[in-house]
This record gives structure tokens, sequence and C-alpha cells, in this order.
């Protein structure tokens, strides 16, 4: 089991320069101190126009300064939207290689094609498509990255003869993930050779569902790219306290804002009636805890990863157990949270919960990692 | 964080009285809808939402135009402008005002389930290359909308969300959460169109359609439901939310 950290880089109204500011200085501050505190991997999403909830509209701007403040912690550029009304294929593929060379190497990308007609609108962009652009994205990115030149005679873009550079320093190319939010996407995600990177709170047994049918389809895959990523992560949330009681506490306002900030973007699904997006994205009520009396023990929804040590410990003892490789936890929410609480939380998170769990002893998924 | 801002008994104008909440689920037969949601001005859609709703982002507005061959109270046309918004985390549709063009189907959804509405004229037609809805209130056009070359869809790509009617009931002025169950046996989506919308016919002047998103119309049938839920209006839902 490894144990990352992902941003949305929420900014709490009023916004201003200063704010921004103060929420990416915390954020790299946040990615250094896990760094040094045997993190696996910090994630930046990639969402534009989505007031509150997610300022990360130039994640490998963001990567890029914090690979060059750590030295171990991968960086994950998860997810980039593989739609060519927001990102041209190239640019990822440049962009993706430049982030990892200047990373030493540490780049997994993700990638998405976008959930909200806030941002599809936004661009303009066509939702039946979405899925066929992300679908030709994904083979093609490799082979920018693998070959010397490539021409390209697609459904969305093509392109004549040309070398893609730079090359990543990851040979043969960094592992790449799939966001996976509805149903149904981790098969697409095994079919091609990719992992699974789950971004939807699901409870213990659909995600059991998923990982099961993932590691099922995933060993007769087809792999788009060089080499093949069969892992699982699942997101989460983290407040790690000593006292049970504020840890949950703190925890809960943690998820109740997210869900209230997540609550305000229009789904795709909901303003645009089409069958390529059959769920509401992440528009999901957030589980609550189960209410008792004054002196009763306050309890998070399963799996959430709040509370005391031991709390925390026994929900991802039950994601490894299901077969999740990798739990990346939302460590704040429009400062929710001080960032003293975040650093502290980190620190006793890794102190008293990460000894327990062995870094998965698994082979590297691509090689010069 | 974004949040309704209008003065509950500012908005509360022609809001219906309801002295009961006994209605019954009551079906709907032989319905047709037409749906067409267009984005407006973020800002606007905090001023025009009580505090117990949230904005979606960016703003929008829908019209939903019915015409309903078998109800208890004869055919009826029903048109509804609505903002789409959030009770809690939940999508809903704040109802802003409807037209009916049948005043006993107009008196039963306002005493049953809130809908604030006057007469008016309703044509709501479907042609194989376009379906049009046109309202017009004491012979003044106020809407006119449109779903430009129809493109067959399957039913459950289709979804509406529950309406908050703002009515004044017997626990004073409350948010009327209405979530009718829908059974479509045909759905089509198009290009959207909206053609004429008069603000300030609908007591919205200032709002105005800025960017047309969808077009659906599907035909089936439905029920309105029993009332489950009320919401106070100038709080938040996840306080001033109440079960019937």
């Amino acid at each position: 089991m490894q144990f990352g950290i992902f941003f949305e880089l929420s900014v709490p109204r009023p916004f201003s320069p200063e704010a921004e500011r103060r929420v990416y200085e915390d954020a790299i501050e946040q990615i250094r101190l896990a760094d040094s505190l045997g993190f696996a991997t910090a994630w930046a999403v990639e969402h534009h126009f989505l007031e509150e909830y997610s300022h990360c509209s130039a994640p490998e701007l963001f990567l890029t300064a914090a690979a060059r403040e750590t030295r171990r912690i991968r960086l994950g550029h998860g997810a980039v939207v593989c739609v060519p009304e927001m990102n041209h294929p190239i640019r990822v593929a440049e962009r993706a290689a430049v982030l990892d060379i200047l990373s030493g190497g540490r780049l997994e990308l993700g990638t998405a094609r976008s959930s909200t007609w806030t941002e599809l609108g936004g661009f303009e962009a066509d939702p039946d498509s979405t899925k066929k652009d992300w679908d030709e994205y994904v083979r093609v990115l490799p082979r920018m990255w693998m070959e010397e030149r490539l021409s390209w005679d697609g459904t969305c873009f093509s392109m004549p003869e040309r070398a893609v550079l730079p090359k990543p320093l990851q040979r043969p190319h960094p592992p790449m993930w799939v966001t996976v939010t509805s149903p149904g996407t981790e098969l697409d995600a095994a079919d091609r050779g990719l992992g699974c990177l789950g971004v939807a709170a699901v409870s213990y047994a659909e995600q059991e569902r998923r990982t099961r049918e993932y590691h099922r389809r995933v060993r007769q895959c087809e792999p788009v790219g060089g080499v093949v990523n069969d892992r699982v992560a699942t997101n989460n949330f983290l407040y790690c306290h000593q006292d049970s009681r504020t840890g949950v506490e703190s925890g809960m306002r943690l998820m109740g804002m997210f869900g209230l900030l997540n609550s305000h973007l229009l789904f795709t699904r909901e303003a645009y009636p089409t069958n390529a997006y059959q769920t509401l994205g992440n528009l999901n009520p957030i589980p609550r805890g189960e209410s008792g009396g004054p002196g009763d023990e306050v309890r998070a929804p399963e799996g959430i990863c709040v509370g005391n040590p031991a709390q925390i410990t026994a929900a991802a003892r039950q994601w490894e157990s299901i077969g999740v490789d990798q739990i990346n936890f939302i460590l704040n929410v429009s400062d929710v949270l001080s960032q003293e609480q975040v650093l502290d939380s980190l620190r006793l998170f890794a102190r008293e919960v990460m000894p327990g769990f062995a870094p998965a002893a698994r082979p590297s998924t691509a090689e010069g990692r | 964080m974004l949040q309704g801002r209008a003065q509950p008994e500012a908005i509360a104008a022609g809001c219906p009285e309801m002295v009961d909440f006994g209605a019954t689920a009551t079906p709907l037969g032989d319905v047709q809808t037409l749906h067409v949601l267009c984005e407006f001005e973020s800002r606007l859609a905090e001023e025009l939402l009580p505090p117990a709703l949230h904005p979606t982002l960016p703003g929008v507005v829908g019209w939903m135009v019915q015409r309903v061959g078998e109800s208890p109270w004869g055919a009826f046309h029903l048109a509804q402008t609505r903002i789409e918004c959030r009770s809690g985390v939940r999508p809903r549709g704040y109802l802003v005002e409807a037209v009916v063009d049948s005043a006993a189907a107009a008196e039963a959804l306002a005493s049953g389930w809130g809908f604030r509405s006057r007469l008016g004229t309703i044509r709501l037609r479907r042609y194989y290359d376009e379906v049009r809805a046109e309202v017009a209130v004491s012979g003044r056009d106020v809407l006119a909308i449109g779903l430009r070359d129809p493109q067959p869809l399957a039913a459950a790509d289709v979804q509406y969300v529950a309406n908050m009617n703002l009515a004044r009931t017997p626990r004073g002025l409350r948010l009327v959460q209405v979530d009718p169950s829908f059974a479509l046996e045909r759905a089509e989506r198009g290009e959207p169109r909206v053609d004429l919308f008069d603000g300030e016919a609908w007591g919205v002047a200032e709002l105005e359609p800025a960017y047309p998103i969808s077009a659906s119309s599907t035909a089936g049938s439905m029920t309105l439901p029993q009332l489950r839920f009320l919401c106070r209006p100038e709080v938040w839902a996840f306080d001033g939310t109440e079960r019937l």
C-alpha cells in the first residue's frame, strides 16, 4: 500500500491574488513535507472555471515548481483533460515530457475527459465526443514519446510526420492512468493497460467490485503504450488527530465543504442529455456519520480516513484488503483547516499509520523508476 | 460560498396559498415535454434565489413546457421557468413562475404542489424537423423556444430535476419540494433555440438568456408526488429542511 496526496487547490471567497498565492504556497509546503515523510505521490488535477472548488488550471506548472523543491515524491499530473478544445495532444505530450525531465523521471500521467458542463461548455467542447477524444489521446501519447517521428491520421486530430520533442526521461514513457468516476471506466482502463485512478468516493463494496473486475481484465489487456500500469488508486480525505472526536469532526467538516463546493458545479449529464455521460460525475451526497447521543463515539462514514491513527489505520487496512494499491488524500478544502493542522495531520499519519503499511512491493511499471 | 441572496418575502409576490399538504400522488398521462436549458449571468443567479438554495456555476435557466393529455383536471398545458440550483448538495429547479392554460389545473397545481402560475395560452408542437413551444399571457408573447433537428436518444439519458416551489403554507412561507416521477417512452435531443424570453413578464426582468445549452423532447407519463419535504427559504437547506 502506498499513500499519496491529491490537490484540487480550492480557494475560499473572497478571491484575491494574495489568497490564490497562499493556497499555492501552502500546497507546495505540504508536498515538501510529504516528500520528507515518505508519501509516494502528489497529484494535481486539471480543472477550469470551477470557482472555489478548484483553481488548479495549470497543474503542469504547479507540479514543475513542486518537482524542483522535492527529491523522491512522484508527481501525478492527474488528470490531463484529453479534449482537443482544452489541450492539443501534441502539447500534452510535450509538457508531460518536460515535467518528467525536470522532475528527474518522477511523472505519473493521469488522463481524463472532464465531467462538468462548467468546463466543457466553457471551451465549447462537444460532450458527445469526449470519450472518443480521450481514447485517441491515450493511444497516440505513448507513440509520441516512444517513436522518433510520428504522423497521425485520426478522428479528433491529424498531423504530418514530426518529431515530438523532448522525449520523457522515463523509458519507455511515464506510467499512465485514467480517472474513474463512472462505473465501467475501470474496464476501459484495464483493457488499455492503464492504471485505475479512482477519484469519486465509493463504498468498500463498490471499490472491491471495481478492483476485482479491473484486475481480471487488465491481465488480458492490449496495452496502448510500451508498458502496463496495473495499479488501482482511490481518493480519500485525511485528517489525523490523536483525539478521535477532533479528528472525525474536523475531517467531516472537510468532507462537507468538499461536497458543497462540488455541488455547485454543473455536471454534464444534468445539463446536456447524452449517453456519453451515464452518471452525474462525482455529484453524490456526502455520506454522513452515524449520529448518536452526546456522549457517543463520533464515527466517520465507511472508509473515510479521518479520526485518530487507529481509526485511520483500520480504514486503510480495509482498502488494502480489497486490492487498492494507493490511497490519495485530499488534505484541505477552502481553508477549512489551518495550514498547521494540515501539516500536523500529515506528520502524525506518517509517524503512527504509515509504518504499519509496507510500501507496495510490486515491480516497477516503467523502467527508470 | 455561493448562496442565494434574495429576501424570501421580496420574491413571494403571487405565491400560492396551500391550506394543507394532503395532495396524493397523481398520475398524468400522455405527457409531452420540451425542456430547454440556457446559461445566464452567474451573479444574477445569486440575486434571484433565496438563501436556502445555491446557484450552479454557471447560472442556468430552464424552461419546461408540457402538454398533458390526461389528468384529473382534463387536458392542459404547463410552461415553467426555473433556475437550476442546489438544495444542500441536491440538484433542483427553483420555480420562478408557471403559465397554465386551464383554470382547474392551475388551481390544483397551486393548492396541491405550490405551483405559482398565471393563466395564459401555450402551444407545443412537434414536427419532424423541430419541436416548438410558444407561451402568451394576456395576449403578450412571453416565451418562444424550440428544439431543432431532433435526434433520437435513449429515454434513460434524459433526466429532470425536482422543483422547489415557493408557497405560503400552514407552516409559513416555504419551498415545497416537488419531485415527479417520469416514465418516458420516447426522447429526442436537438439544437436549442431561445427565440423569445420576456423576463419582465415572468417577474425576472434582469434575466437575459445568454448561451443555450441543450434541448430535449420526451413523451410518456408522469406522476405528481405526495409531498415529502419542505424547506425554510431564509436559511440553507441543511438547517431548514422539514420532513412532512
